[in-house]
């Protein structure tokens, strides 16, 4: 008594002309491997300097709101223009070189609206009794910031990188246009040498490594956010 | 530069190329609408209904727009109707989430006085649900909108035409201009679409809700 | 309260030790196919542009050094030639392989139009000579003996329905065909607008724009269109389902195939160039076609292709 969806699935699963096992098994650590290394390595590196620029400019944004719009303007600029536009804006620009480099500078871009408007929302969504209590205490501004606001905040930072996240794995997709690496190499090639076995490898590992980066970072959100867990969503 | 830029513009090939980028994201955008709001609506009562629709909608969420494209390519073919079925499917998650979210997020406590004085459960979602969630929806929507106006430039890769044509095109050639061309034109149509559908947003929240808003409840 | 604070402090630390952790475990990162020969002696890297038989061309190249005391590394799938040439100027790669006449087109200074030289000697003498010009310079060297020009084509059962065999029929008859292109053909003064100027019959009912090489092919297998271009190499026109219209005018400037190299490599190491020469002078357009077409057709990976014919050739072992 089968499945007619499992023998579905199987059916397509091994159809030659959709998924070539063969060519999988042999190229495993030629291809694949490197790819998904290369993959994560756009990812992480682009998330990890956006943060770097985005947190202390969010800080700052959130303190002196003068700066606010026109910051959100111009990263609001930078969202707006299509991934494949800005890298291959980047490419033509002197002095540029070749590589990841141009994908990490437009990732970095990317993601610098959604991680600095979250953490304005987050620094804001802090109570000002909190604040008072805490300046009440004797606590410096400084360590009001560091050891209460920013804390509280946190969720909702968390937020915004677990979108920054997800929205830097796919767009780093398309990377591979100009020579960045990552899954987009084998989506790209299987297009151009019209096999879908590619293709379908890199899409299905870029949406898995999408998914669960954004599982991940969901059950943090969930961790620091006790309270949120007593009321249902 | 800038004459060259606007002499791209001006080529006879343009125009088209923007049309089917506009058809491509307002098909793409409407059909998922079409399918997102009633699937939305049947669930709006049910806890379980509304969790799996914004899990799925989260999953869809985290796909990359290029995974899809080129997945339609050896399931589709190549061309304008494989591509509009990908963006179809890239626009659906957004709205999905938004709406089912906005319709659950309504005040049960505001429901049952309702019920309390006798209108029906179309009277509930017409004059109550739907408006308090308009915003939220309308916001997913735009949402949609802006990202499907960008995924929008990949179709190129599957022959599907649209402004993502001129930027490949220019990625080859000597100087920027023809890229550029493409560039600024998908960044003023995606700032179009944030701005218009943004509007479109505060037309469709309800006075109250406005006021609401603006006492920052 | 107290932990949270902890967490603070600990994700800056977290995310920079991870990142260095990443930097030095990932050593494969850019491009598509980046691979070293593990020969000692000075690196060589090879670049390659974004097509089949770049890749396999400059596989070759970089296999050819590898054997004769270098090290030599491919750096393929780079892009277009601008962008090939801008890594090659700024010292990212060594050298890649060019084409005579595209180079004149796409990136060097010619005042002139390149489809009026009417030898590969002169176009490869008027490439070479600019490319002696810039700075840094660079070197052209001997080209390969054929021709990978543009391939316009059309599916045999249209061709032998309508007697088409050069563009001087087809552009008679192109009111009742639909050619499947690619932008850059539609809008480059060598491309499209050249043909036109040329064949002025030509009239095509539909012009479908795909940008992709195997695409269009496909598109025209499955009939979505009459006529195609491509290119005389590629593999996909040992197929008898296609037909290469002639081109008595001969409308189209020469691309012989030529390795670009900076002239301070070649200075420093002036073997590079004979075993370059070596590679390109046992290349001959059938030869190159079936290569493409194990590629493109029998999906093998260029570097084994390249392996396999350059073994056969004797010039490695």
């Amino acid at each position: 008594m089968s499945n007619p969806a499992l023998l579905l699935l199987q059916d397509v699963l091994e159809k030659p002309e959709l998924i070539d096992w063969e060519w999988i098994r042999e190229n495993f650590w030629e291809d694949i491997v490197p790819a998904f290394q290369g993959h994560i390595f756009l990812s992480f590196v682009s998330v990890a300097i956006a943060l770097v620029i985005a947190l202390p400019v969010g800080v700052i944004s959130a303190r002196y709101r003068k700066v606010y719009p026109p910051v959100t303007f111009v990263t609001g600029i930078l969202y707006s223009i299509p991934s494949l536009a800005l890298f291959a804006i980047l490419i033509s620009i002197p002095g540029v070189a070749i590589g990841p480099s141009p994908v990490i500078i437009a990732l970095v871009a990317y993601s610098l609206l959604i991680l600095i408007r979250n953490t304005v929302a987050g620094l804001d969504s802090v109570p000002p009794e909190t604040i008072d209590a805490a300046r009440g205490m004797g606590l410096t501004n400084r360590q009001i910031l560091f050891r209460v606001e920013l804390p509280l905040a946190l969720p909702i930072i968390v937020a915004g990188i677990r979108i920054a996240t997800v929205t830097i794995i796919g767009i780093a997709t398309i990377g591979a246009y100009i020579s960045g690496g990552g899954l987009g190499a084998l989506i790209f090639d299987g297009i151009n040498r019209q096999f879908p076995t590619m293709i379908i490898a890199g899409a299905v590992l870029a949406t898995a490594l999408a998914i669960t980066a954004d599982l991940l970072l969901l059950g943090l959100e969930r961790y620091l956010r006790p309270w949120a867990r007593v009321r249902r969503t | 530069m800038l004459s060259n830029i606007l002499e791209v513009f001006a080529r006879p090939d343009f125009p088209e190329k923007l049309r089917e980028h506009v058809v491509l994201s307002l098909v793409a955008l409407l059909v998922a609408v079409a399918i997102a709001m009633p699937v939305a609506l049947m669930i709006r009562n049910t806890r379980l209904g509304a969790a799996i629709a914004i899990n799925i909608g989260n999953v869809g969420r985290a796909v990359p727009s290029l995974a899809i494209l080129a997945l339609a390519l050896p399931l589709l073919g190549i061309g304008f109707a494989s591509a509009l079925v990908a963006l179809t499917a890239l626009a659906i998650p957004p709205i999905l989430i938004n709406a089912s979210t906005g319709l659950r997020e309504v005040n049960k406590d505001v429901i049952d006085a309702a019920r309390g004085m006798g209108l029906s459960g179309g009277q509930i979602l017409a004059r109550i649900q739907l408006p308090i969630a308009a915003p939220v929806i309308f916001a997913g929507i735009r949402t949609s909108a802006v990202q499907t106006v960008a995924s929008a430039t990949l179709a190129t890769f599957i022959g599907g035409g649209g402004l993502g044509d001129l930027i490949v095109e220019g990625y080859s050639e000597r100087g920027p201009e023809i890229l550029l061309a493409g560039a600024i034109a998908v960044a003023i149509l995606a700032i179009i679409t944030e701005v218009g559908f943004g509007a479109l947003e505060r037309a469709f929240t309800p006075k109250g809700l406005k006021i609401a808003q603006k006492r920052g409840r | 309260m107290k932990n949270r604070t902890k967490l603070i402090r600990a994700v800056p630390a977290l995310l920079t030790g991870l990142s260095l952790l990443l930097v030095v475990a990932c050593g494969n990162v850019g491009g598509t196919d980046s691979s070293s020969g593990g020969s000692s002696g000075p690196t060589i890297t090879v670049g390659s542009k974004d097509f089949t038989e770049q890749f396999i061309l400059g596989s070759m190249y970089a296999q050819a050094l590898d054997a004769n005391g270098f090290n030599g590394v491919a750096k393929l799938d780079l892009g277009s030639a601008p962008i090939a040439d801008k890594a090659l100027q700024n010292g990212q790669i060594d050298l890649y392989p060019e084409y005579t006449g595209t180079s004149l087109v796409e990136i060097l200074p010619y005042k002139g139009n390149p489809a009026d030289l009417n030898s590969p000697r002169a176009t490869y003498e008027a490439a070479k000579k600019l490319y002696a010009k810039r700075s840094p310079a660079d070197k052209m060297l001997t080209p390969a003996p054929f021709n990978n020009t543009y391939g316009i084509f059309v599916r045999s059962s249209v061709a032998e329905k309508d007697d088409l065999t050069n563009m001087d029929e087809l552009a008679q008859d192109s009111k009742n065909l639909t050619f499947i292109s690619f932008s850059q053909f539609q809008n480059r003064s060598d491309g499209y607008p050249n043909m036109q100027k040329n064949y002025p019959a030509l009239d095509f009912e539909e012009i479908k724009i795909v940008n992709n090489l195997g695409l269009r092919y496909s598109g025209l297998q499955s009939g979505e269109g009459d006529v195609g271009v491509g290119f005389t190499t590629d593999g996909q026109l040992t197929s008898d389902q296609l037909v290469v219209m002639e081109d008595p005018k001969s409308i189209w400037p020469f691309y012989h195939p030529a390795p670009v190299v900076r002239s301070d490599v070649l200075k420093k190491y002036p073997k590079v160039e004979k075993v370059l020469n070596e590679v390109t002078a046992s290349l001959g357009l059938d030869t190159m076609r079936e290569l493409n077409g194990k590629v493109d057709l029998d999906q093998e990976d260029p570097e084994d292709v390249a392996k396999e014919y350059l073994e056969e050739k004797g010039i490695i072992d």
